[in-house]
């Protein structure tokens, strides 16, 4: 069984029996309300984190996606606020405004050849910035609390049965970017532009604008999830999404996707996702200060890169060990 | 050479005619005539230096030529080429493994951007990809499976997989350079039989190697550069080991310049290396040095020579062997080393020898850090720059200004920057790996003089060179190593450049190699 697969079982095996404590230990925890409201948390991340795990598959990083979800709420706030246009035409116009800030940040990684941590920590501040500046105020010019009362906006935080439609989206948008990646030329492109840059250009193919689209990609997931957010919360703030990389980066490395680029895949992302959900979700559960949640969150993150890393070498070793063994008897007969 | 160029001949593949090209100032390549029948194997040669790359590089569309003609199956190839044009024509490079993705399979790699798809859907039919790959190799009996995932392949298998790749793109022109530098023998043999079969199959094989008893086996022709020179294309029964490697070098040797007087120096030993050994890298490798002593390391490109270096200083382990350093056994490591005396002057400056965005000063000081800061720790500016120009005066760096950040200094100036560093301990045994690649004739003089005078004042050097002349120039004995193992060892008397190419490439009277 190849190391991937390995780890993916044991993120598997411990989800399912931390479930099972959980449950044991509040009989709160295993409720269909409980498992919806994890699910809904897990999925707004998880669009999220989709968005990101392509980026870091090309051994990239995106900074910005926080402050994108800041900006699309503002966007769509103002719609609702200033106009009368209805939200079959600004959520699309939102959702083209994320694509866009993802082509600003390709397009200065990859023309200019600037750092990728630069470039989308820079955008960071520019569209946290802009997103106060954009939020609606009142007389005295303090930011606004507008409620949302469109329908058809409103709708998006909704269920279909028990199942919130931004679980649904999750999942659907995991399935299509994981055929996505996997079984197109340009999901190929993704992974070989992640892999080894020189050799990919070598074979043909155009890695600027893989860049260009996999950074346009992640900024459309980021304000895809805000739209979500948003609807769930029933108004929007400029607060929306900031320092919630912690909870991406989290995701995408605890589901195996290294910061190494031309590794990764959406599944890893999926589980990573619903791990870092029942963490979360446990601390409440276990009537633990929410205040831990970054200090266990950030605690994960250094142990699971400890693990890989330690894991890897190991892996490494033992490649080249049977790589030596296999030549070693033909060598004897030189 | 002809005045006109001829009516293009159909059973050539490619016609050179006439090739310059300098970079900005010398010629690299002057008036080169080079010719490619179809489905030949013909062997490119030439020392480090004659300009082998680049004429590939001119071939391949990776630079441009200055001036000459080129015409690639019957089609004239205009002074403007490039690397797509190549390609397109059928024109593919073998790299070691370079243009490989690692993490995705061999049937990926080969069919990487020309992926089979499901008719009229823009998704990779993953078995039919497989399914050709697989065929592909079973049609060339290669020894690999199509869903192997490249990361866990050996070097030799890689390659395969490069050659695969190239097929798949239908190259009626492939070129390989230095093929077997990181194969074992088994492997060699089995990517010559590829070779044949691959000119079987009409395609037409540059090869590109320093190894003489491969061209010697291989080739029908063989064109020799020398200083960016056309010197000779030999035929296969005017292709000797022997005629190849007087062609390379060329100049009728003089009694003067091609036998240097090597004095044997016996005295304290510095360093005593007993049965080295290293899995796959060296093999029972002893040797001594002496205070005062150049010893000189030959041998090809991927000889073991840079990994014996690394495991005396002490930056790679090896497997069994002792080391006895200045009388003591000694094991050693970097810090240790260091300590005792050791100066070390690795093979790639910019990588390993030299931190470019620091001033010389910030350079000389950090591997002198004991002696130019307190017992407190802290670094005494005054000090360090004190021992900055100290090792400025003792090796004429130019500019000599503490304060210039070194990536700004000439690859000769960098170079004494690095030797520097150790030039200012009390050094005892100086490990130089090709000291003078990338440097100035001037500087690399200057070099030399360095490295004698420091063996003058009993300093033990090892200097490991692919340059022959240099070898023959600074050693006081010089030994060859090929595959990990000492094969020659020229003790004194006199040794002429082409004595050491000749036991280096492995042919050498009475060998058992």
């Amino acid at each position: 069984m190849s190391v991937s697969a390995i780890r993916r079982l044991i993120l598997i095996g411990l989800l399912i029996s931390i479930g099972a404590a959980l449950s044991v230990a509040n009989p709160s925890f295993l409720t269909l309300d409980n498992l919806m409201t994890m699910l809904q948390e897990a999925s707004l991340t998880g669009i999220v984190a989709i968005g990101f795990t392509l980026v870091l598959i090309t051994a990239g990083i995106d900074m910005s996606i926080g402050a994108v979800i800041a900006i699309t709420s503002m966007i769509c706030v103002n719609f609702i606020s200033y106009t009368s246009l209805p939200a079959y035409i600004f959520i699309p116009i939102a959702l083209a405004m994320g694509c866009l800030i993802g082509w600003f940040n390709g397009f200065f990684i990859t023309y200019f050849k600037l750092p990728e941590f630069i470039v989308t920590l820079a955008t960071r501040g520019i569209l946290t910035g802009l997103a106060l500046i954009a939020a609606v105020k009142d007389s005295q010019g303090f930011v606004k609390n507008v409620f949302i009362q469109d329908e058809l906006f409103l709708s998006f935080g909704e269920t279909v049965g028990p199942v919130y439609i931004v679980v649904i989206v999750f999942f659907v948008l995991a399935l299509a970017t994981q055929f996505f990646i996997k079984r197109t030329r340009a999901g190929s492109n993704v992974y070989a532009t992640g892999a080894n840059p020189t050799a990919a250009r070598l074979t043909g193919i155009d890695t600027d604008r893989t860049l260009i689209g996999v950074y346009m990609f992640s900024g459309f997931c980021a304000a895809l999830a805000s739209i979500f957010l948003c609807a769930r919360m029933m108004t929007a703030m400029p607060e929306f999404g900031i320092g919630s990389e912690m909870d991406v980066i989290a995701s995408v490395v605890i589901g195996g996707t290294p910061f190494t680029g031309g590794i990764g895949d959406i599944w890893g992302t999926v589980i990573g996702t619903l791990f870092l959900a029942l963490i979360k979700n446990g601390i409440l559960k276990l009537g633990l200060s929410p205040y831990i949640q970054p200090i266990v969150i950030g605690g994960i993150i250094v142990v699971t890169v400890v693990l890989d890393v330690w894991y890897k070498g190991f892996a490494e070793q033992r490649v080249a060990k049977l790589a030596r063994q296999k030549q070693m008897p033909t060598r004897e007969g030189v | 050479m002809s005045d006109k160029i001829k009516s293009t001949d159909s059973t050539l593949l490619l016609e050179c005619r006439g090739i310059d090209k300098s970079y900005n100032g010398p010629m690299v390549l002057s008036n080169v005539d080079f010719s490619l029948k179809r489905g030949e194997i013909h062997a490119l040669v030439g020392e480090n230096g004659a300009g082998k790359s680049t004429l590939i590089k001119i071939v391949t569309g990776i630079t441009n030529r200055n001036a000459g003609t080129m015409v690639f199956e019957g089609h004239s190839i205009p002074l403007e080429h490039n690397k797509n044009a190549a390609e397109r024509l059928g024109i593919a490079v073998i790299y070691q493994e370079l243009s490989l993705i690692h993490g995705m399979s061999v049937a990926q790699n080969i069919f990487l951007t020309k992926e089979p798809l499901f008719a009229g859907l823009p998704v990779i039919d993953i078995k039919k990809m497989n399914a050709m790959a697989q065929q592909m190799i079973d049609r060339y009996g290669f020894n690999l499976k199509a869903t192997d995932i490249i990361d866990q392949l050996p070097i030799a298998q890689r390659q395969t997989v490069e050659i695969l790749k190239a097929l798949s793109n239908k190259a009626s022109l492939m070129i390989m350079d230095e093929p077997t530098s990181s194969l074992t023998a088994t492997e060699s043999v089995q990517l010559f039989k590829i070779i044949r079969l691959l000119k079987s199959e009409g395609i037409t094989v540059v090869y590109i190697s320093h190894r003489m008893e491969e061209v010697f086996d291989l080739s029908d022709r063989v064109t020799v550069l020398r200083d960016g020179k056309l010197v000779s294309v030999l035929e296969k029964d005017e292709i000797s080991p022997a005629e190849i490697i007087r062609l390379m070098i060329g100049r009728a040797l003089t009694e003067d310049e091609s036998h240097h007087r090597m004095v044997r120096k016996e005295g304290e030993v510095v360093i005593e290396v007993n049965n080295l050994c290293s899995q796959g890298k060296l093999k029972d490798v002893s040797f001594k040095v002496h205070k005062g002593e150049v010893l000189g390391f030959g041998g090809l490109v991927g000889s073991g020579r840079t990994e014996l270096m690394r495991a005396i200083y002490g930056i790679d382990a090896f497997d069994s062997g002792s080391i006895t350093y200045l009388g003591k056994p000694y094991v050693p490591s970097v810090e240790k080393s260091i300590a005792g005396g050791y100066g070390f002057v690795p093979e790639e400056r910019r990588l390993q020898g030299i931190m470019g965005a620091i001033s010389i000063t910030g350079n000389i000081g950090i591997a002198n850090l004991d002696s130019i800061s307190s017992r407190a720790g802290f670094v005494s500016g005054t000090k360090e720059r004190e021992r900055a120009q100290q090792a400025i005066a003792l090796l004429n760096v130019r500019p000599p200004n503490p304060d210039v950040l070194v990536g700004n200094l000439s690859g000769g100036n960098q170079q004494k920057v690095v030797v520097g560093k150790w030039l200012i301990r009390d050094l005892k045994l100086l490990i130089v790996d090709e000291p003078t690649v990338g440097v100035d004739i001037g500087a690399k003089e200057e070099m030399y003089q360095t490295i004698e005078h420091l063996s003058k004042q009993g300093v033990a050097v090892i200097v490991v060179s692919s340059d022959l002349p240099e070898l023959t120039r600074l050693a006081d004995r010089i030994i060859v190593l090929r595959k990990g193992r000492i094969i020659k060892e020229f003790i004194d008397g006199t040794v002429t450049e082409e004595e050491v190419l000749r036991a280096a490439s492995g042919i050498i009277e009475g060998s058992a190699q």
